[in-house]
């Protein structure tokens, strides 16, 4: 396996070189990182006093990045559907892409998982074999076992798609296509587990709602592609990434009929929820409207259903989709709308009013900022790191050595296949 | 036959002096801010016309618990008599079990694991009663055995009215309140 040493080292002479603006880029999410890092210090020391969470509102703005996240590791994998189904040019491509970001997402929940736990170091109880998993009666033992799984299953699949192409030897079909089929399912699974972890609770009347988990996907299906959509516009020029634009505008056109879906679903509960008034419409109030003049979170949801909105009908207007201004302006818009729906939006009226009937209005500490931006660091400095040694791979220009210097190799540009 | 603690909390009687509260703070060492019980007052009606209902509030020890349903390490657990428990060693603090309980009957410990009730089952097992029941001044708290038929909180449960906090919890929760 010396190729497997020079392939690291390759890969890590990939990651350290670049260009002014790779070179701020990763400086700058360094020193998130670092502002993360510190932060996380003085939570450790102190306790999960140090965060605004109270008995009342026990998971909040980390327990809402983390199903974010879920979402946008979901969705990235998801791609590889329409992508088969419209033939798109590089489909390996996208397939490859799309597992990395789910791997980068992943870590991510995985870490907002950790920061959110009273007691981190006590994690591997839930580990299968290691710990005691209350399984399978636990949704958040589920959880825990479709996250990991996932992310083993793509980082086996790119490694092995990766390695091979870097050697210039052609992957085997009867290996790699049931592993992309396998993922699939499990990519719908991580994200519908997560929704029945809050689905579940009949304690919590905002979530005990069975549209829960179609919203998650639908909405996954908006906020996972619209970072897609940015990096295949960076890689196109940055390398000679063949995307088509068809492709792009047909990734906007899908993510307008998901963000239809959700905004249907949501329509349906709020109808729902107002029309028939019981007592469990306080939580819905407590977001749309405030209650007993309590507001923290009003602006936010309007502001959450204006953006989405906005992305809806920019994606679905053929001229503002094609153009890639507004197209940019779309995703940015539809991550900000859903990064609110399902976060913060989702898991705070969740608690609010508590079941005993209090309010405690929740607001994140500078620490939870400074925390959950470290943890945003981290996933996308693996992110950036990751599409770092895989482009050159999948244009042909990081190859092992003895492959290079052989005769006729792929020419760079078109992925060696 | 397998015992079912429960408890009977007379809301005719309780005064809610919170004696049961400091008792239990003592017995068990709670820290600074976390409770195991505390009190709940209602009133109804417009003044002058009103009516108070003040309850000793705490776990329920339900019979369907949804805490140890959630619980991903098995940290919650259900000891004798169907005390719902918590393994210290084992939990993560993740909080999914004060997420489930309808009842708001958990909180996160300083120390970063999560502490509830338990009917002061140290004291049971050596016979003793709860530490908010043996102090309560006016004895509106009654623990005992609800499978057994002679114990005084199965007569009370039988003979008097009774209701529980969020029947439609599917809970079934095991704290009645006597009103
Ligand atoms: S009251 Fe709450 S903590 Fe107690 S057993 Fe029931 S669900 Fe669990
Ligand atoms: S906080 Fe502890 S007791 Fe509660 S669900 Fe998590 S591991 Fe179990």
């Amino acid at each position: 396996m010396s190729g497997a040493v020079e392939f690291v080292k390759g890969s890590a002479r990939l990651v350290v070189s670049g260009g002014r603006a790779y070179k701020a880029w990763v400086a700058a999410l360094l020193a998130l990182v670092a502002i993360g890092g510190i932060a996380y210090v003085h939570q450790v020391r102190t306790g999960l006093i140090a965060t605004n969470m109270r008995d009342q509102v026990s998971w909040a703005f980390y327990i809402g990045n983390f199903t974010f996240l879920v979402g946008v590791a979901a969705a990235a994998v998801l791609l590889v559907i329409p992508a088969y189904v419209y033939q798109w040019k590089p489909i390996k491509e996208v397939v490859v892409l799309g597992e990395l970001l789910a791997i980068s997402a992943l870590t991510m929940c995985l870490l907002f998982i950790l920061v959110d736990m009273g007691r981190p170091d006590r994690f591997l109880h839930i580990m299968p074999l290691l710990g005691t998993p209350n399984w399978p009666r636990s949704l958040l033992a589920w959880d825990a076992l479709v996250l990991n799984t996932y992310l083993l299953l793509n980082a086996a699949l790119v490694l092995y798609l990766l390695f091979k192409t870097y050697r210039g030897e052609h992957y085997d079909r009867r290996i790699f296509l049931p592993l992309v089929l396998l993922s699939i399912p499990v990519s719908i699974s991580t994200h519908t587990v997560t929704a029945f972890l809050y689905n579940g609770m009949a304690a919590r009347p905002y979530w005990n709602a069975s549209i829960l988990a179609p919203r998650f996907i639908a909405s996954a299906f908006c906020s996972g592609p619209a970072v897609m959509i940015i990096l295949f516009q960076i890689l196109r020029r940055t390398n000679r990434f063949p995307i088509k634009d068809e492709a792009i505008w047909k990734i906007a056109e899908l993510m307008s009929y998901a963000m239809f879906l959700n905004l249907f679903l949501l329509g349906a509960e709020l109808f729902k929820e107002y029309y028939s008034a019981t007592e469990h419409l306080r939580y819905t109030q407590y977001f749309w409207g405030g209650l007993d003049g309590h507001r923290a979170l009003v602006p936010y949801a309007w502001l959450s259903l204006t953006c989405s909105v906005a992305a809806f009908v920019l994606f679905l207007i053929p001229r503002t989709r094609r153009n890639y201004v507004t197209l940019n302006l779309g995703c940015l818009l539809i991550w900000a709308g859903v990064y609110i729906e399902k976060g913060m939006g989702l898991i705070i009226p969740g608690f609010t009013p508590d079941t005993l009937g209090e309010i405690y209005e929740y607001t994140p500490t500078a620490t939870e900022w400074a925390i959950a931006a470290g943890v945003f660091g981290v996933g996308f400095l693996v992110f950036t790191a990751l599409v770092k040694i895989a482009v050159p791979i999948l244009v042909g220009t990081f190859r092992a050595p003895e492959r290079v210097a052989a005769p006729g190799p792929s020419s760079a540009g078109i992925p060696a296949q | 036959m397998r015992k079912r603690y429960a408890m009977a909390v007379d809301t005719a009687r309780c005064v809610g002096c919170s004696a049961c509260v400091i008792a239990c703070k003592t017995e068990n060492a709670l820290p600074s801010g976390g409770f195991r019980d505390w009190i709940a007052e209602e009133t109804r009606g417009a003044f002058p016309a009103l009516s108070m209902e003040i309850r000793s509030e705490r776990c329920n020890q339900c019979s369907r618990p949804s805490c140890v349903s959630a619980c991903p390490t098995g940290a919650s657990h259900v000891a004798d008599g169907g005390v719902v428990g918590v393994t210290r060693a084992k939990c993560t603090g993740c909080k999914a079990c004060v997420a489930s309980c309808p009842y708001g009957a958990r909180y996160v410990h300083p120390e970063g694991f999560v502490d509830k009730c338990t009917f002061c089952l140290h004291r049971v097992r050596e016979g003793k009663l709860p530490a908010c029941v043996e102090t309560c001044p006016t004895r509106a708290l009654t623990f005992g055995d609800l499978a057994d038929p002679a114990s005084r909180v199965a007569e009370l449960t039988r003979s008097r009215r009774v209701k529980v906090l969020q029947p439609g919890s599917g809970n079934e929760p095991n704290v009645f309140f006597l009103t």
